[in-house]
């Protein structure tokens, strides 16, 4: 009898003591038209930068804006990398969104779209900053022409080459391959084969990033384009997935496979100790090779062009600052995104983390900055350099999950069960037919 | 795990057969039989060791330091032990207020998942009222509605209440029963035989107190299941914190770990290492609780 009372009288108990405990307190979330005891206007940010590195590098910038005027104060909020999002989604839908939150800069035109990031052409009309930014990011943030999201941080792919592997060779180190031709031909000079097995890789392509950067190089474009035209089975691409196909061949799946599952797990990497003559990665890899493999004497290059003067056209992403809609101090939130934004806040975080930015001045101070050492000055001012030919793949509004009807039929050329041409002409048709039934309704 | 066992069970016949046609077989029946013994220790050993296998390269990462891990090709067995990583772990966030935050909710998930399954579950089982069969079926209908369906509106309701920011939407719904927990309570009460019930209902005891008196006791092993399940539910959960916590100080293990894997890397031993600490309670109660934890397994796939 007595035993059985101890359940719920330790329930009670706990509760009762729980009900103390900050987790079971209401109203300490941050409301809406949040105001602190000096009156400042509050504002949450969230981020998902919480990394050692990261962390305190955002909320130096955050403590800087604080002080730097005396009405608005921004928490900084750190929620984890992707899930973040849903999050995000899930406030808005509440209607309890936070102020200003760093969402990825390829679906913001999406996000303008469905209503879910607020229209900020109203303070560019006051204030047009448009120019401060990479043109191409810009047009990102763009939905109907008018801005959703404010440019923070992107990315470039770039030709990370192992110079020591390269005089080996009996190449010139100074000389990374610049076309597709020289690229094939190098990596076949570069490889050391030891029976059946590798020794050293020269390159293979598919390492570090997809088929749908090779297509970008060779043919500048994307999948889509703004009239809606679907471009996957052309000429151009068709040449790029045999050229691809070529390599796996060569190669084999066994060697490929075996490689890829280490630089997938993102648990070492075989350009690291020279087992892998060149690895096509964004510029952040240098700082992999500065903490991990020291020594390495490398080099950094333009993505190869397909043909000469085809062009090196690359790819990137990055990130916006943007207000969710339904945040309840715009005019603060803008105030605080243009801080992020601004050249100084920019600059800090180029070079504290070897990131590109948005903002035009201050990667190219960053570039300058004597706190990079040889090595990193080379790669970051060449990847400021490579923004010019660095393309976007903003998601199309017509059609946002097209990849997901792309990727398998390719897929299947990689697995030797299509051709190219089959692939592309069935992801033409899939394509051109979902764009259909979404730019119909 | 069914595997090591019916690979047993192979070697156990084949050894027979053959035992039979052998003229040897009497003489050497003792030797035979260690011999088989000695087969059947090395393939479940060697089954084991398949198992933990993934466990082994956790606690090898866990104490690697960030360059060898990221070395190529792999170490097996890390080069320099590096107890000092849980360390740097447990600081590099406030990981004692997640594990403090982290007990309070699952301890308070746990009583309210079985008060409230085995007195609804009670219901169902032994009170006879028009349409319960009908609300059964609601209830286990319920089943059939993905979690992420209700996902938005669920939090547009909690968030109406006021609700974002503290533990109530992770705790509250606990004390109102799940269609699975109350689907497995009902079947063990049903086993209690209803004369048993009318007879103490004839001395005059209440539904309440039969359900204190009789029902609890009878069920132990149910309900001892349903409280490791949603120990393990609520400790492993990771969506519910992150949709409805805000403030990091309310942060749960769970949301902690995602510190150590960012956009570009990921800091594998330190988030082995948490990731061990955080499995340490789950793998403690493993032992102490197998007994259930084994019938749980079965009743669920018996249940299905």
């Amino acid at each position: 009898m007595k035993k059985l009372y101890t359940i719920p009288a330790a329930f009670l108990a706990s509760s009762l003591f729980l009900t103390g405990c900050a987790g079971f307190q209401t109203g300490n979330n941050n409301d809406s038209s949040a105001e602190n005891e000096e009156g400042k206007v509050v504002l949450d940010f969230w981020t998902f930068w919480g990394s050692e590195i990261r962390r305190p590098v955002i909320e130096k910038i955050i403590t800087d804006f604080n002080e730097s005027q005396d009405e608005i104060e921004v928490q900084h909020t750190y929620l984890p990398w992707g899930d973040i999002w849903t999050k995000e989604l899930a406030a808005i839908a509440a209607g309890d969104p936070p102020d200003v939150v760093i969402n990825d800069i390829n679906a913001t035109a999406l996000r303008g779209e469905q209503n879910q990031a607020m229209n900020l052409s109203e303070f560019l009309a006051e204030d047009d900053i448009s120019d401060q930014f990479y043109p191409e990011l810009w047009d990102a943030t763009l939905y109907e022409g008018d801005s959703y999201g404010i440019p923070f941080n992107t990315d470039t792919r770039v030709l990370f080459y192992n110079k020591d592997a390269f005089e080996e060779a009996g190449l010139d180190p100074e000389q990374p391959p610049t076309t597709w031709d020289e690229l094939e031909e190098y990596a076949a000079k570069l490889d050391v084969k030891n029976g059946d097995d590798y020794e050293r890789i020269g390159f293979y392509p598919l390492w570090g990033i997809n088929y749908d950067v090779w297509m970008l190089n060779a043919n500048g474009h994307n999948f889509i384009n703004e009239d809606n035209e679907v471009l996957i089975d052309t000429e151009t691409n068709l040449e790029t997935l045999e050229w691809l196909k070529g390599w796996q061949d060569k190669y084999g799946d066994d060697v490929i496979n075996s490689y890829k599952a280490q630089i997938d797990s993102q648990q070492g990497n075989p350009f690291f100790n020279g087992s892998l003559g060149m690895y096509v990665s964004a510029p952040t890899f240098y700082t992999q090779i500065r903490d991990y493999a020291d020594d390495l004497n490398f080099g950094v290059a333009k993505l190869p062009e397909m043909e000469p003067g085809n062009g090196h056209t690359s790819w990137g992403g990055g990130f916006v600052a943007e207000i969710p809609a339904g945040a309840s101090n715009p005019e603060a939130s803008y105030e605080f995104i243009k801080y992020l934004t601004g050249a100084e806040a920019q600059e800090y975080w180029a070079v504290q983390n070897f990131d590109n930015v948005a903002n035009i001045e201050a990667a190219e101070s960053a570039a300058q900055s004597d706190e990079f050492t040889e090595d990193g000055t080379m790669v970051y001012s060449m990847a400021t350099e490579y923004m010019s030919d660095t393309l976007l793949t903003p998601v199309p509004v017509s059609a946002p999950d097209f990849m997901g009807s792309v990727n398998p039929k390719i897929d299947e050329v990689f697995l030797g069960s299509k051709t190219p041409k089959q692939a592309l002409e069935e992801a033409q048709a899939d394509v051109e037919s979902l764009v259909e039934k979404n730019t119909r309704e | 795990m069914t595997s090591p066992q019916e690979d047993t069970r192979y070697v156990e016949e084949a050894g027979t057969t053959r035992d039979i046609k052998n003229p040897s077989y009497f003489e050497h029946h003792g030797n035979r039989k260690k011999m088989l013994k000695l087969i059947n220790f090395v393939l479940l050993a060697a089954g084991s060791l398949m198992i933990l296998s993934p466990l082994w390269w956790m606690l090898s990462t866990s104490l690697k330091t960030m360059a060898e891990v990221m070395s190529f090709p792999p170490t097996f067995f890390p080069e320099s032990w590096n107890w000092s990583n849980y360390i740097r772990t447990w600081e590099a966030a406030p990981f004692t207020q997640y594990t403090i935050n982290t007990l309070v909710i699952t301890t308070l998930v746990v009583i309210g998942n079985v008060l409230s399954n085995s007195f609804i579950a009670y219901g169902f089982a032994k009170i006879p009222f028009r349409g319960r069969n009908l609300l059964f079926a609601i209830v286990l209908a319920t089943m059939m509605i993905p979690g992420f369906v209700t996902l938005i509106p669920q939090y547009v309701l909690f968030a109406k209440l006021g609700w974002v920011n503290t533990y109530y939407p992770l705790v509250v719904p606990a004390f109102f029963g799940s269609a699975f927990n109350i689907f497995l309570l009902r079947q063990f009460y049903m086993t209690i035989p209803n004369e048993l019930i009318e007879a103490a209902k004839m001395e005059g005891a209440s539904h309440f107190y039969i359900w204190r008196k009789i029902g609890l006791p009878l069920t132990k092993p149910a309900i001892a299941t349903v409280a490791i399940f949603s120990f393990n539910g609520a400790w492993n959960d990771f969506l519910g914190p992150l949709l409805y916590l805000n403030d990091e100080n309310l942060y749960t293990l769970q949301i902690g770990l995602q510190v150590f894997k960012g956009q570009l890397n990921t800091q594998w031993n330190y988030l082995m290492a948490g990731s061990l600490l955080v499995l340490l309670p789950v793998i403690i109660i493993f032992f102490f609780f197998q007994k259930y934890f084994i019938q749980g397994i079965n009743l669920q796939s018996g249940g299905k």
